[in-house]
């Protein structure tokens, strides 16, 4: 057992860092909570994204024919630990690379690879996730959504909802129903859609902490040509199964901390705590101590899997509890930050501007329903992990146009 | 990056289980509350070397790492054994520099326990109520001598709890706050690892109930509010599996990280051990809640447990200070 890099890992940290200092200004700068939006500051979040990735930095264990460079999770992340030491904001980039990528490299065609792949790892053409619906978020396969084919097109109508940089994206992953007459499961398909294409309306829809990252997102009549599909008609389901899985990794897979670090917190403690009277001292340790807790216990828990990883194994289902417990571990770092501010907690940023607790609180309700909500991972571990038994469901065997939806 | 036992630690573990499960049981927990043994008892806990993990092989012990010991106290901690292999982790420790002790404590030919508070009347202390030589700080002083042990009536029999006040001492070191310091830490993180491996049991049993018992027509299990208290029991046991191995981890190979690891476990494993054993019972229903069976003695080692060597707040109020201190690794 130990957290050391080894030679090869150090030395390739060691590259990394001269990398990202090589290139320091180019690159965009903030951390956690400075806010920075992908929408207000495309072009530099772009750029900064098209530099690391021509470092070679960018998509590091995708084959090199897919424009990665054949490298390892490990050395993957190592460069994503040093990102969040440069503070280099999330890559605008992030669900294409997390989601829409694998995906592509797994059902698409070999013309699709060779268009998509090495744009989307320069951040060329952003991707999005457009699989919610308004009347289908947990409830994924209930959505209405159509594609019907016609001659060479399948023509798309229906509304998808919370998409994720819509706003900015060239490109998405698009779940639909084709068969309405088979069951719920059955009569997916899935597409690759051009955002530019007519009939394509994106909305931003303001979030409750006032930032606009994600939209609607309206098809009317919209031709996307069959080489787009992504797997056979009616698979839809199983490409989507692909992407799912490569949600949970992204997302609380392999040790690094949702939210805030509890290092950042600390920090903030130590400024804060001198300013509180003994009796709250004692109480805001409190709360500190437990949010450093359940933080690193998230934390060790990843480095676990992140070992199974590094031994070539797979990421089982085990890895959703990641997301649920970091997300409750990420409460707590931010409620914590948030009562170390005294009066300013009650403000939604510091007198000098700066909102990185209570931007972190009001982001935090949001985690626990992106990507699978808690009670929604509740059941996927308690089924799939523990084996404990389904709820008895009506809606799985008649036809979706049956309505046992 | 490798945060995995090895494969000597998987065969020790595996190893303790079959010994543990053919010595202990939750039953024999049931009969201490009687009057009956603690089991395995200190002789057999002895003859198998767990007593001497960490004992120096100059001593006559293994000369282990604490997770070498860690790995066997969890697998002791599933069935609800005693005496504790905290003693022999804390005792260890402080006996480093008096071999001719450590040589007791790793042969058993000695019962040792290690006093909390005052050795002129101490708190209750694990094991001390089958001890016949008592470890103490005495004015920053490592002690140890003979006492009589008070025993008051136990929650949980199988933990040997008893306040002790020493009829004789003799001065092992002057000055041995830091050392006596460090095996507490070093008797915290084993008792999270038996509360790891009694945390990690209660679960499965619970989970096992759940699949069986029917209610309404379907298995309880099926019943998200049953499935998601079963969940949130099981995430906790997890996450203090990691907690509980970087902690072991720790004490030999980083010990500028031990203390907040340690105390980080010791206060997670109160917290998760308690839900789980709370867990337990509330799936079983009404017989859950009957001394036949099982659930109550996981649910009583709990209770006692989260208090012993510092309770929650305490050990949180130390992560809180070595963070803010910057303990935290970079
Ligand atoms: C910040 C953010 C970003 C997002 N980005 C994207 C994106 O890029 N692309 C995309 O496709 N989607 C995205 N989403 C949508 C997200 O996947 C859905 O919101 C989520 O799956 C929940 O679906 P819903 O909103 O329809 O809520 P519902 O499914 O209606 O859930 C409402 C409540 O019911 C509970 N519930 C539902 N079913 C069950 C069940 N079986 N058992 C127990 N409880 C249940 C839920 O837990 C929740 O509390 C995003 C959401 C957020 C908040």
């Amino acid at each position: 057992m130990d957290f050391d890099d080894n030679p090869e890992e150090a030395e390739y940290r060691a590259h990394v860092r001269a990398l990202l200092e090589q290139h320091t200004g180019e690159l965009l700068h903030g951390g956690a909570g400075e806010s920075l939006d992908p929408a207000t500051h495309e072009a530099e979040f772009r750029r900064t994204q098209r530099v690391l990735a021509e470092a070679g930095l960018i998509g590091i264990p995708w084959p090199r024919e897919h424009g990665g460079q054949g490298g390892t999770l490990v050395q993957q992340a190592i460069a994503g630990q040093e990102f969040s030491r440069a503070r280099i904001p999330t890559l605008i980039n992030h669900i294409g690379l997390g989601m829409c990528g694998p995906t592509v490299i797994a059902h698409g065609s070999d013309d699709q690879k060779e268009r998509y792949l090495a744009r989307l790892l320069r951040a060329d053409d952003v991707w999005c996730q457009l699989f919610s619906e308004p009347a289908s978020g947990s409830d994924l396969a209930a959505l209405r959504t159509t594609a019907v084919r016609d001659g060479d097109d399948w023509v798309v109508n229906g509304q998808k909802v919370w998409t994720t940089l819509a706003q900015v994206a060239d490109y998405g992953i698009l779940l639909t129903r084709t068969d309405p007459d088979r069951p719920k499961h059955a009569g997916l398909t899935m597409f690759v859609v051009d955002m530019h294409a007519p009939g394509v309306t994106v909305r931003p829809l303001r979030q409750m902490a006032g930032g606009s990252g994600f939209n609607e997102v309206f098809f009317d009549d919209v031709r996307i040509p069959d080489a787009e599909r992504l797997g056979e008609p009616g698979e839809g389901w199983r490409v989507a199964l692909t992407t799912l899985m490569n949600e949970r990794v992204a997302i609380g897979g392999g040790g690094s901390d949702i939210g805030v670090p509890v290092e950042t917190l600390a920090a903030h403690a130590r400024d804060r705590l001198p300013a509180l009277g003994p009796d709250r001292q004692v109480l805001a340790r409190q709360a500190v101590g437990r949010a450093v807790v359940a933080s690193l216990a998230t934390r060790y828990t990843g480095y676990r899997r992140f070992t199974v990883l590094s031994q070539g194994g797979l990421p089982g289902p085990e890895a959703s509890a990641g997301k649920l417990a970091g997300t409750a571990a990420g409460r707590l770092v931010a409620d914590a930050g948030v009562r170390l501010l005294g009066d300013d907690a009650v403000y939604g940023a510091a007198a000098d501007g700066d909102d990185t607790w209570q931007g972190m609180q009001a982001y935090m309700p949001g985690l626990a329903i992106a990507g699978g909500t808690d009670q929604v991972l509740r059941n996927i571990l308690g089924e799939r992990v523990l084996g404990l038994p389904p709820e008895p469901r009506a809606d799985k065997s008649g036809p979706f146009s049956g309505g046992t939806r | 990056m490798n945060f995995d036992l090895d494969v000597d630690q998987r065969d020790a573990a595996a190893g303790a289980r079959a010994f543990f499960t053919g010595s202990a049981s939750p039953a024999a927990a049931r009969a201490a509350l009687e009057g009956g043994a603690v089991e395995p008892g200190h002789k057999a806990l002895a003859d198998i070397g767990f007593l001497g993990i960490t004992v120096a092989e100059a001593a006559g012990g293994a000369g282990g790492s604490l997770l070498d010991l860690a790995v066997v106290a969890e697998q002791g901690g599933a069935v609800l054994a005693g005496p504790s292999l905290v003693t022999a982790a804390r005792a260890a420790v402080l006996l480093a520099g008096v071999p001719e002790l450590a040589a007791l404590l790793a042969d058993g030919s000695t019962a040792f326990a290690v006093l909390d508070g005052p050795v002129d009347g101490s708190h209750a202390s694990i094991d001390a109520a089958g001890a016949t030589l008592f470890l103490g700080l005495d004015g920053g002083a490592l002690v140890v001598g003979a006492g009589e042990a008070r025993a008051g009536q136990p929650m949980d029999a199988t933990r040997g709890l008893a306040s002790v006040r020493l009829t004789d001492r003799r001065v092992l070191r002057e000055d041995a706050g830091e050392l006596w310091a460090r095996a507490r830490q070093a008797a915290a993180v084993v008792l999270a690892a038996e509360d790891l491996g009694a945390a990690d049991r209660a679960v499965q049993l619970g989970v096992a109930y759940a699949k069986e018992r029917q209610a309404f027509g379907r298995a309880i299990g099926s019943y998200q509010s049953v499935k998601h208290m079963l969940v949130d029991a099981w995430v906790g046991v997890d996450q203090l599996r990691s907690l509980l191995w970087w902690a072991a981890w720790a004490a030999d190979a980083a010990p500028d990280e031990f203390p907040l690891a340690a105390s980080a476990a010791k206060a997670y494993a109160a917290e998760v051990f308690e839900r789980a054993a709370e867990t337990l019972i509330q799936v079983h229903g009404g017989i859950g809640f009957t001394w036949e069976h099982d659930a109550h003695l996981y649910w009583r080692r709990a209770k006692v447990d989260r208090l012993l060597l510092g309770d929650e707040a305490e050990h949180l109020d130390t992560v809180a200070r070595l963070a803010v201190a910057g303990a935290l690794r970079a």
